[in-house]
């Protein structure tokens, strides 16, 4: 049980992260307080995304193991999840750059504490180990109450900010607690021994109560109905780029160690089905149902986001059951990839007319989207496809995800869940193409460009989101056999 | 049975220690039942033979944290009326319920067959804790090989309340 330094190599996505943030919050320390010194950050901060990234794909190849004498473990599960954080990171950072130049709010710890957050994501995906779950939870979860308090302008982002803190304490007790249950049970806080436990079929009260206990944790996490309550307050208050890394990279670490938790803690004989299954019922219908009559298009995207996080937790409870497992793994990844690359082009947008908003001090409404074609063609369009995308119409990459999740739901018995997932994905086309019509349709108010420069930045990283959400619907293929080798893990 | 009888007592003790942080409106009540409910705690550690981390419970929390309580306490100074009223609400009093009816299951259905008092469980624990458990050396190995990446990462944790705590307590950007 020595400590063996080749175990470094596997958690290296998160050591750059995490180097990252070290080498900006440093830097800063030689600095003039004035704020054009300050630009390098987010393009620092991208590149150690992109280093974490490729580090995460250069790792893919390589057969599974086990890190630190069984509390982590470097799978292609891992892997997926880390490259999908990274380029989410990436994405936002080049996103944030002109948000933040322009509001004049640059600061390193603004990057260093997204990077701080990523690293957290990349050890939550590998963890399996109930400790590690938790610290790399808390990890992530600090500094990400922290980027959403980081815009203190106005009361709703200090009462977001507040809410998550309070609300997340809570949601993380309630997991340190089916932690401490799960460690009666099996006297040893590894998933694999946990496992062992479960198999052997002693102290089940203990069991299930601690798999409640822990699912319920995550359910937070992942914006699950019934705890969801924090999250149209937090999705609004946090600025944009920081909701669109929330919204991709939060919940793909959380959805990765609840299936790690799930699957491999208690995954013999699959009895916490049942209560998922309840989850993304409630999930689906109370998340899009509460999003029709919203007129922010943030709170729309909050309300949106727990709707998918219903059709992921379909996904979720397709792998309780004996059919092949991996296909499910397969479609969760998949989902997670499509949906983070569209809310973070959709949070882009967001930014880009908050940012407006903020300069002229009005209120986020949709009729501030309203002839948004006509000066900017290119911006609504893109607006348009991400919120297709979101909708699941093809070609885009929401299509295709739900596709994959709902054909798994099929093969794993669950046609019910499938059924009510499509219906329920249909009347979110009302909303979601609400935000369409208001682009194209109605016609501006009062004319006012965007201002500012620095939308270049922005842009970029708007194409770059569009780019991908186009190709995983248009030819998914690579992308499907890349999530598919990463859920390989799960077997069968 | 001596044993089980200063268990009841220790657990008695944070227990109600524990209710006191939570129910009462003073918070410097809270911080002081808080202490109690630490010592307490400490003596159930002493119990499992974890005698390093009873003195460190000791020392950490109801020594050098519960300072840092009482002075953020002191120093926010609020007053009675800053307090609000006490009010019993609907739904204050379904939680009430679900938390006791919670409780009750657990300990009525898990608790009993999870610990047991005999059975080779027991001797298998009394077995390993002959063996230093407990003692520095047997916590620094543990902590230092077994659990090395959790401690590594409680580091980063650290690093990261720091740089979180910061941007919060900042002037508004």
């Amino acid at each position: 049980m020595n400590f063996n330094p080749g175990d470094l190599y596997g958690v290296l996505p998160a050591l750059l992260l995490a180097a990252g943030a070290l080498v900006l919050l440093t830097s800063e320390v030689f600095l003039r307080p004035v704020e054009p010194d300050r630009r390098y950050q987010a393009w620092v901060a991208a590149a150690f995304a992109f280093a974490g990234l490729w580090a995460s794909l250069a790792q893919l190849g390589d057969p599974a193991q086990p890190l630190f004498a069984g509390a982590a473990v470097s799978d292609g599960f891992a892997h997926i999840v880390a490259a999908v954080v990274c380029a989410a990171l990436f994405l936002s950072c080049i996103v944030a750059f002109s948000y933040l130049e322009s509001l004049r709010a640059t600061r390193g710890e603004f990057y260093a504490l997204a990077l701080f957050s990523a690293s957290g994501m990349c050890l939550l995906a590998q963890a399996t180990d109930l400790v590690v779950i938790f610290i790399s939870l808390e990890v992530m979860s600090l500094a990400v109450y922290a980027l959403c308090a980081y815009l203190r302008r106005g009361k709703r982002p200090a009462e977001a900010a507040f809410k998550y803190f309070i609300l997340g304490s809570f949601a993380s007790a309630i997991f340190l607690y089916g932690a401490a249950f799960a460690f009666g049970a099996s006297g040893s806080t590894r998933l694999a021994d946990l496992a062992a436990t479960v198999r052997s079929g002693s102290a089940t009260t203990l069991v299930y109560a601690s798999a409640a206990l822990l699912a319920a944790g995550f359910a937070f996490k992942v914006a699950a109905v019934p705890f969801h309550m924090w999250v149209p307050d937090v999705y609004d208050g946090a600025p944009a780029p920081v909701t669109g890394f929330m919204a991709a990279g939060v919940k793909a670490a959380a959805f990765a160690t609840l299936v790690r938790i799930l699957v491999s803690g208690y995954g013999e004989g699959g009895r916490w089905r049942g209560l998922i299954v309840a989850l993304a019922y409630l999930t689906m219908l109370v998340g899009n149902l509460l999003a029709v009559p919203q007129r922010s298009v943030k709170r729309m995207l909050a309300y949106s986001s727990i709707a998918h996080a219903g059709y992921l937790l379909v996904a979720v409870a397709a792998m309780g059951t004996s059919a092949p497992r991996a296909d499910a793994a397969g479609a969760l990844l998949f989902y997670l990839a499509s949906y983070g690359a569209t809310v973070i082009g959709a949070f882009a947008v967001v930014a880009i007319i908050e940012r407006k908003l903020a300069l002229s001090g009005l209120g986020d409404d949709l009729s501030s989207w309203a002839g948004l074609s006509e000066k900017h063609p290119a911006l609504a369009a893109a607006m348009s496809l991400f919120m297709i995308s979101l909708a699941g119409v093809p070609p885009t990459a929401g299509f295709m995800a739900k596709l994959t999740v709902f054909r798994s739901a099929i093969e794993a018995d669950l046609v019910p869940l499938a059924i009510f997932g499509v219906i329920t994905s249909v009347a979110g086309l009302y909303y979601y193409l609400r935000v369409v019509v208001y682009v194209y349709m109605v016609p501006e108010a009062k004319a006012d460009a965007v201002q500012g420069g620095r939308l270049l930045s922005a842009g970029l990283a708007i194409a770059g989101c569009a780019l991908i959400v186009l190709w995983m619907g248009v030819l998914p293929g690579s992308f499907a056999a890349l999530a598919q080798s990463g859920a390989a893990v799960f077997g069968r | 049975m001596a044993e089980a009888v200063l268990f009841y007592l220790f657990a008695a003790g944070v227990l109600a220690g524990g209710s006191q942080v939570v129910l009462r409106r003073n918070p410097i009540y809270g911080a002081v039942s808080l202490v109690g409910c630490f010592f307490f705690l400490a003596g159930i550690y002493v119990l499992l033979s974890a005698h390093l981390i009873a003195i460190l419970q000791v020392l950490v929390y109801a020594g050098a944290v519960m300072v840092l309580f009482v002075f953020v306490i002191m120093l926010l100074n609020l007053k009675e009326e800053e307090l609000g009223e006490l009010r019993f609400t609907f739904w204050k009093v379904v939680g009430l319920v679900a938390v006791l009816a919670t409780a009750a299951v657990i300990a009525w259905r898990a608790l009993g067959p999870a610990y047991p008092s005999t059975g080779p469980a027991r001797d298998n624990a009394i077995l390993l804790a002959a063996e230093g458990f407990g003692g520095v050396k047997a916590v620094g190995r543990t902590l230092y090989l077994a659990a090395v990446l959790p401690f590594e990462l409680t580091s980063l944790l650290l690093l990261v309340a720091i740089v979180a705590a910061v941007v919060v307590a900042k002037g508004k950007i």
